[in-house]
C-alpha cells in the first residue's frame, strides 16, 4: 500500500464521526479502503489514540493514520 | 531532555550536559545504521510525525524517570537521509546507582522501538522501501510487562 503523501486538506461536513469520515474517504479514494482494513494502523485524533470511533471530528482537528513504527 | 533532529550528535558533548555529582552512574544506548549482509543498501530514509513522536517520547522518559529514579534523562533521535554507519539514535540515563540507569535505558529503547511515531525506509540508488516492523522488537517490549508491572 502506497500512499505517497505525508499530509492532506480534506473538508467534510460539521458534526461528523470518525466512522462516517472513514466511509467519505473511501468513496473518495480505494487506497482508504486498504488502509482502513489493515489491523495495524492505528487512528490519532490530535496526537491521541481514536478507541471509539463515534467520537465527533471538530474543525481543524488533524486525524492520523499510522502504520506499525519503525524507528530506533 | 528530547530532541527529534536532523544533525548528528556528539556523545561526549551529551554526557557532559547530564554530568552532574549527584550521580554515580550512566548508562548509554547508541543505535546506528547497520550494513546487512544479504540487503545492499546505501542508507536509511527516517521519517517522523514529529508532534506525535515529542509527545510519547516525552511519556517514555517522564515514567522512566519516576519509575527508576533517575536523576536526568536524554533521549535523541535523527531523522532525514542517514548513511551506512551514521547515528542514529542515543539514550542517556544517570541514577545515583548502576542498576537503575542500565534497566531504564534498555527500557527507553525498547519503547521506543515499538511505541514512537518514527518510521525507517531502506535507501538504495533513490529508491525508498518501508522497513517492516519486528515481531522480535514488539515481544521485548511487551517482556517489560512482568517488570514494570
Amino acid at each position: 500500500m502506497k500512499i505517497q503523501k505525508s499530509h492532506d486538506l480534506i473538508e467534510f461536513p460539521d458534526n461528523i464521526t470518525f466512522s462516517k469520515i472513514k466511509n467519505e474517504l473511501i468513496k473518495m479514494d480505494s487506497f482508504y479502503d486498504e488502509i482502513f482494513k489493515d489491523s495495524s494502523v492505528k487512528y490519532f485524533l490530535n496526537l491521541n489514540e481514536i478507541t471509539n470511533e463515534n467520537i465527533l471530528i471538530n474543525d481543524g482537528d488533524e486525524i492520523a493514520f499510522l502504520p506499525p513504527v519503525t524507528g530506533g | 531532555m528530547i530532541l527529534i533532529t536532523k544533525e548528528d550528535f556528539n556523545l561526549e558533548e551529551e554526557f557532559k550536559k547530564i554530568h552532574s555529582k549527584r550521580n554515580g552512574a550512566y548508562s548509554f544506548f547508541l543505535g546506528t545504521v547497520r550494513q546487512d549482509i544479504d540487503e545492499n543498501i546505501d542508507g536509511i530514509f527516517l521519517e517522523c510525525y514529529e508532534d506525535l513522536a515529542v509527545q510519547q517520547l516525552n511519556k517514555i522518559r517522564e515514567y522512566s524517570i519516576k519509575k527508576w529514579k533517575l536523576n536526568d534523562c536524554v533521549i535523541i533521535h535523527r531523522i532525514g537521509e542517514l548513511q551506512i554507519s551514521d547515528r542514529i539514535v542515543l539514550v542517556i540515563t544517570a541514577s545515583p546507582h548502576r542498576s537503575d540507569c542500565i534497566e531504564a535505558c534498555e527500557y527507553i529503547i525498547d519503547s521506543l522501538k515499538a511505541n514512537v511515531a518514527l518510521w525507517k525506509f531502506h535507501t538504495k540508488e533513490n529508491q525508498r522501501d518501508a522497513v517492516a516492523q519486528k515481531k522480535k522488537d514488539i515481544d521485548k517490549y511487551l517482556s517489560w510487562d512482568e517488570v514494570i508491572s
